[in-house]
């Protein structure tokens, strides 16, 4: 094998281009269509690779393009597309995991015709969903067996007229859970092993944003229990290369249940990588390539923990809205890894997963590892677009991450705060401060007066901050901070949170609009058109009416954003110059960056 | 003499205590008065306007002290003449400051108060420094109109001094923040552009008392020259402000579309300009407080210049002849000078030295900082007979011919001929300094008072030259001669570098014409 295609792009493309690199393997990597097969393949042959590597996303868990992939005569660096297939479809997933002995969310069928004597001994609570259905419909959470029967007679009834079939799910209901997941590996020669656990409960609306390893939480039998399922589960489906097998972890039973396999690697697989000292892409191509995994179970070593999280281009305190835009300054923390195809000036656009890139690190137990995440969060800094590193560096921060609390709907029960911008403020006045201070000379910026105390310096952003002596003492000295400043003020990042404080800018329109949003005929004439009636709210530069004078039409607009609070003409009035039109009464534009 | 006399440290405590009272301006009801109006105060205006941390030079802040109270305990009546003067950065440029303080007496114009806002445009004038005036003034103080309104240095001057600096090139910017009545209205009108804060500042000839007495028109205060009315009518003013930061921000905006005057004109930038590298002095600068505060105990002067200097070196020029002025070249803040110094009385090869150093220093386009510490020049049949009144008018002929920014420092005694030939104010030193213990008068106390009762045949009579010592010393004390203007302010001895280098610093802009001396008399 000499030359491999990466059917992928960003970080990963950059991830498996580097171990192939290592290996004086070329990497090859795609240039678009990455979810057209046929493309790929064929780029694939014109690049003249022997393999195919699809990294995550895109066409990593699609059996047919792994079929295609071989049927072109390529190596598919993967699991064989049969496993694929099964591990796809989730009712089969579970069948082959019962089959495997791997345990499962208890669930059972109820209808009206036949009868489950299983359902009156399920412990609760249990979820009631109707087996036909979808979103929602006839969807309870039942807490106790008081209320079992009455809440089956409702989902039935609507499960019965929304589908016309009143045949019920009642499953096991995990409150709080955990997501762990297994790292398995196999080879062609019969080999399957893990790689020890991993904890990805930090989620937002089920999407990962932190995960570690191992998983902090397990006991030696749940951990026992999982790793083992996890393997019996790739060995029933005849499982080779890389491999996750996730659980839910009910918090309140500690009962573990299998959910799903996934089958390829994972955007976490470098915390995994982190503590076992191994490369899982060289892996993956050896597997690959025909030979054997080369280490045994026994063999794995564990040591220390890793901690990983996601930098997304999303605004964390707006719904985690996808963010577009040109990163103008990136700063990735040096001494860490970083996972990232992420550099300064680059543009991100919103017709890709919005991950810019992962901080991993690795310490010799969770709590330190977790600390040098805070501290290499804090010298990330992206600027330009809006990422969710402040959010990711609050949350890594918290008490509940450090003791380890957070379960799956932990963020969606507590959404992400803003933060204070006191200080990043006042950190920002310093930086333009130091940036625009006189250090030395009889006018440097001390604050000097005469035979009396120096005068702090007030440096002007969204509202004055005035400096201590502290800046006084050492002007010049730059904070470590990621920062930029325009003429319009600074951008700067504080604990990985981009912060943007304008300075005010006297020229605005926010400032005195001379008669207080009265608008005036600006020529002696007639006025052609009145578009807004008292009570409408208008945005600033709306178009109140027109007025026609000396063959020109004056469009007479609002002032600022606001409520029209007088009409003082008709349409076809003539009006002098100067008469009052319209009024328009300001309210005050929420303003937050 | 047994007397224990304060020590200059302790003088130089004396001086703080009585900054700290006039800053804080006028009575406290007065100033919250000011502040509920949500305006900001004088002070506080001036720090907002100037550059995050820029220093102030302010300009005789002890003006009017114990001038116009009602005794010896209302010294404070008219803090700082009710008027901020000085020297600032804005947008990285020197610029005069020039702010009323409403707080005292309505921030109207008492005699010191008029003289003062002309010295700020005499040094705006003479060094090519935008004017920024922060008006909030009820005008001319009308109880003393004759001292203030009529003579050629009285308030018309004000706006003589703007027309012709404007017409100079000289940025004249207004910002009107409270009231501007009568001549003051001027003001903004003579300015290049003008501020004016809505809803708080005013600008009429006329008062509308003033206007009902004369038509018996009533109208309201805001209807008759308002911010609006004169930001959207009458064009007195070009900008019109939320509140007293928002036309400070203006200002700043302004003053940063005016053309710098650096690289533009041939100043003191060249080879005497100052440089981003230079030394500190050698010698702690906390030894200036151990000069002797009795102007008869002699020191040695260098002590005092190498506490200043960078590096604390001297370029001592002529150091075996005339020894009792010492002349040499030094640099403060990298920029180079050349100090004339007294190291006790003149006589006629000092003042021959002191003339040849003027000249000198003229020749090569270098600033020339004196420290004055004059008992006058050297008496007696010798001397006169051998023409030290030659010697001395050689000096003061240089002097007052040099061409070169002139900074005078009194640290001592500055007494009779001596002020002259070391460049007193009537010298026109672009700056003028007093230390806390400096004393100044035509003689001493005791010569005067001896000379008088002399002439008047009472040789002897103590009761006769009692008083004349005591007025000679209220007099001459350093807070006599501040108050009335005589100097740009006392300053702490520690801070006479800093203070040179600043006003080295603002001179070095303006051009100065080739040398050329009135006849020398041979």
């Amino acid at each position: 094998m000499n030359t491999v295609f990466i059917a992928n792009r960003g970080e990963i493309a950059a991830r498996i281009a580097r171990t192939c690199e290592r290996l004086g393997i070329r990497a090859v990597v795609s240039t678009g269509d990455y979810l057209d097969t046929d493309a790929q393949v064929s780029q694939a042959l014109a690049a003249g690779a022997q393999a195919v590597h699809p990294g995550y996303g895109f066409l990593s868990e699609n059996a047919a393009f792994a079929r295609a992939v071989m049927a072109a005569g390529l190596v598919w660096v993967g699991p064989p597309p049969e496993a694929m297939a099964a591990m796809a479809r989730k009712d089969k997933a579970r069948e082959i995991a019962v089959a495997a002995g791997v345990p499962v969310v208890p669930e059972y069928r109820w209808s009206s015709s036949e009868r489950s004597e299983r359902v009156e001994t399920a412990s609760f609570p249990v979820l009631v969903k109707a087996a036909a259905g979808g979103g929602g419909k006839g969807m309870r959470v039942v807490r106790s067996a008081a209320e079992l029967d009455e809440a089956k007679a409702a989902a039935a009834r609507e499960a019965a007229s929304a589908f016309g079939d009143d045949t019920l799910l009642i499953e096991k209901y995990v409150e709080r859970g955990r997501h762990i997941e297994v790292q398995v590996f196999g080879d062609t020669h019969g080999n399957v092993i893990h790689f020890g656990t991993r904890d990805c409960s930090a989620q937002r609306r089920h999407q990962k944003v932190v995960e570690e390893a191992p998983a902090p939480t397990l006991s030696d039998e749940q951990r026992a229990l999982v790793q083992d399922s996890a393997v019996a589960l790739a060995k029933q489906v005849g499982y080779t290369n890389a491999g996750t097998v996730e659980f839910l972890l009910d918090d309140d039973t500690g009962e573990a249940y299998f959910l799903e396999m996934n089958t390829r690697l994972q955007v976490e697989h470098p915390v995994t990588e982190e503590i076992t000292g191994l490369d899982l892409v060289e892996l993956q191509l050896r597997v690959a390539a025909g030979e054997p995994l080369g280490v045994d179970q026994e063999e794995v070593a564990f040591t220390g923990h890793a901690i990983e999280v996601r930098i997304y281009a999303e605004d964390p305190y707006a719904g985690f809205l996808p963010q577009a835009g040109t990163a103008t300054l990136v700063a990735w923390p040096a001494g860490v890894r970083v996972d990232h195809a992420l550099v300064s000036g680059q543009v991100v656009s919103t017709a890709f997963d919005p991950m810019l890139g992962k901080v991993v690190v690795h310490a010799e137990d969770r709590e330190t590892a977790r600390r040098a995440l805070v501290e290499a969060l804090d010298r990330t800094g992206i600027l330009g677009i809006t990422t969710n590193t402040g959010f990711l560096r609050q949350l890594v921060a918290s008490e509940e991450f450090r003791d380890a609390a957070i379960d799956t709907a932990w963020l969606d029960r507590n959404p992400p705060q803003p933060p204070d911008p006191t200080e990043a403020r006042e950190l920002a006045a310093r930086i333009w401060y130091d940036a625009h201070a006189t250090t030395t000379g009889p006018f440097a910026s001390d604050g000097f007066r005469l035979g009396g105390p120096a005068a702090d310096p007030v440096v002007q952003l969204d509202v004055p901050v005035t400096l201590g002596r502290h800046a006084l003492r050492s002007p010049g000295r730059p904070p470590r901070t990621t920062s930029r400043l325009t003429r319009a003020g600074i951008e700067l990042a504080h604990h990985g949170q981009r912060w943007v404080f304008h300075r005010p800018d006297p020229f605005d329109r926010t400032h005195a609009a001379g008669a207080e949003g009265t608008v005036t005929s600006p020529m002696p004439g007639t006025v052609l058109d009145v578009r807004v009636a008292e009570g409408d709210a208008v945005e600033e530069g709306q178009v109140l009416g027109v007025v026609e004078a000396m063959k020109m039409e004056l469009a007479l607009k609002a002032p600022y954003a606001g409520t029209v609070t007088h009409v003082g003409v008709r349409a076809g009035q003539q009006v002098t110059l100067g008469a009052e039109l319209f009024l328009v009464e300001a309210v005050e534009a929420a303003t937050d960056e | 003499m047994t007397t224990l006399r304060p020590t200059l440290g302790e003088l130089t405590e004396e001086l703080r205590e009585r900054l700290a009272t006039v800053r804080r301006g006028g009575s406290e009801s007065a100033r919250r008065k000011h502040t509920d109006r949500g305006k900001l105060l004088p002070r506080e205006r001036v720090d907002r306007l100037l550059d995050p941390g820029s220093p102030f030079l302010e300009l005789s802040p002890l003006a009017a002290y114990g001038m116009y109270g009602r005794g010896p305990e209302d010294a404070y009546a008219v803090p700082s003449a009710g008027i901020i003067t000085g020297i600032g950065l804005i947008e990285g440029r020197e610029c005069v400051v020039v702010a009323n303080d409403a707080t005292v007496k309505g921030g109207t114009y008492y005699p010191i108060t008029v003289k003062k806002h002309l010295r700020a445009q005499a040094v705006a004038a003479e060094n090519a420094l935008p004017c920024v005036y922060l008006v909030d003034s009820g005008g001319a103080f009308l109880p003393m109109q004759d001292e203030v309104f009529p003579d050629r240095e009285h308030f018309g001057r004000i706006f003589f001094n703007q027309a012709t600096m404007s017409a100079r090139g000289i940025p004249q910017i207004a910002a009107v923040l409270g009231s501007c009545t009568a001549g003051g209205a001027y003001v903004p009108a003579m300015s290049d552009e003008t501020v004016i804060v809505k809803d708080q500042g005013t600008i009429f000839l006329g008062g509308p008392p003033l206007v009902k007495a004369a038509t018996g028109e009533v109208v309201s205060a805001e209807d008759l020259g308002g911010g609006l009315v004169h930001a959207s009518k009458s064009g007195v003013v070009d900008h019109l402000a939320d509140d007293d930061a928002h036309a400070l921000d203006i200002v700043r905006s302004i003053v940063a579309t005016t053309r710098d005057s650096r690289g533009h004109e041939a100043g003191f930038e060249g080879p005497a300009g100052g440089s981003q590298q230079f030394e500190e002095p050698v010698e702690d600068p906390e030894g200036l407080y151990d000069v002797p505060v009795d102007s008869r105990t002699p020191y040695d002067v260098r002590d005092v210049i190498r506490r200043i200097v960078d590096g604390s070196r001297l370029h001592e020029f002529k150091p075996l002849y005339g020894d009792t002025l010492v002349c040499g070249f030094a640099e403060i803040y990298g920029r180079r000078v050349g100090i004339v110094a007294n190291n006790g009385i003149l006589f006629s090869e000092s003042a021959l030295k002191g003339a040849h150093f003027v000249e000198l220093c003229n020749q090569r386009g270098i600033p020339l900082v004196f420290l004055q510490n004059i008992s006058g020049f050297m008496v007696g049949r010798e001397y006169e007979n051998r023409g030290i009144a030659k010697d001395g008018a050689k000096l003061v002929t240089a002097v007052s011919c040099s061409v070169v920014p002139k900074f005078t420092v009194v640290i001592g005694g500055s007494y009779g001929a001596g002020n002259y030939g070391m460049c007193g104010r009537a010298y026109d030193p672009r700056f003028l300094w007093m230390w806390p213990n400096a004393k100044i008068s035509v003689m001493g106390g005791e010569q005067a008072a001896s000379v008088l009762a002399t002439v008047a045949g009472r040789p002897d009579d103590e009761g006769f030259k009692a008083p004349i010592r005591e007025q000679y010393e209220t007099q001459g004390n350093a807070y006599y001669a501040t108050a009335r203007l005589w100097d740009d302010g006392i300053i702490d001895p520690l801070d006479t570098r800093r203070v040179l280098g600043m006003a080295l610093q603002a001179t070095a802009h303006a051009p100065v014409p080739a040398p050329s001396y009135g006849v020398f008399r041979m």
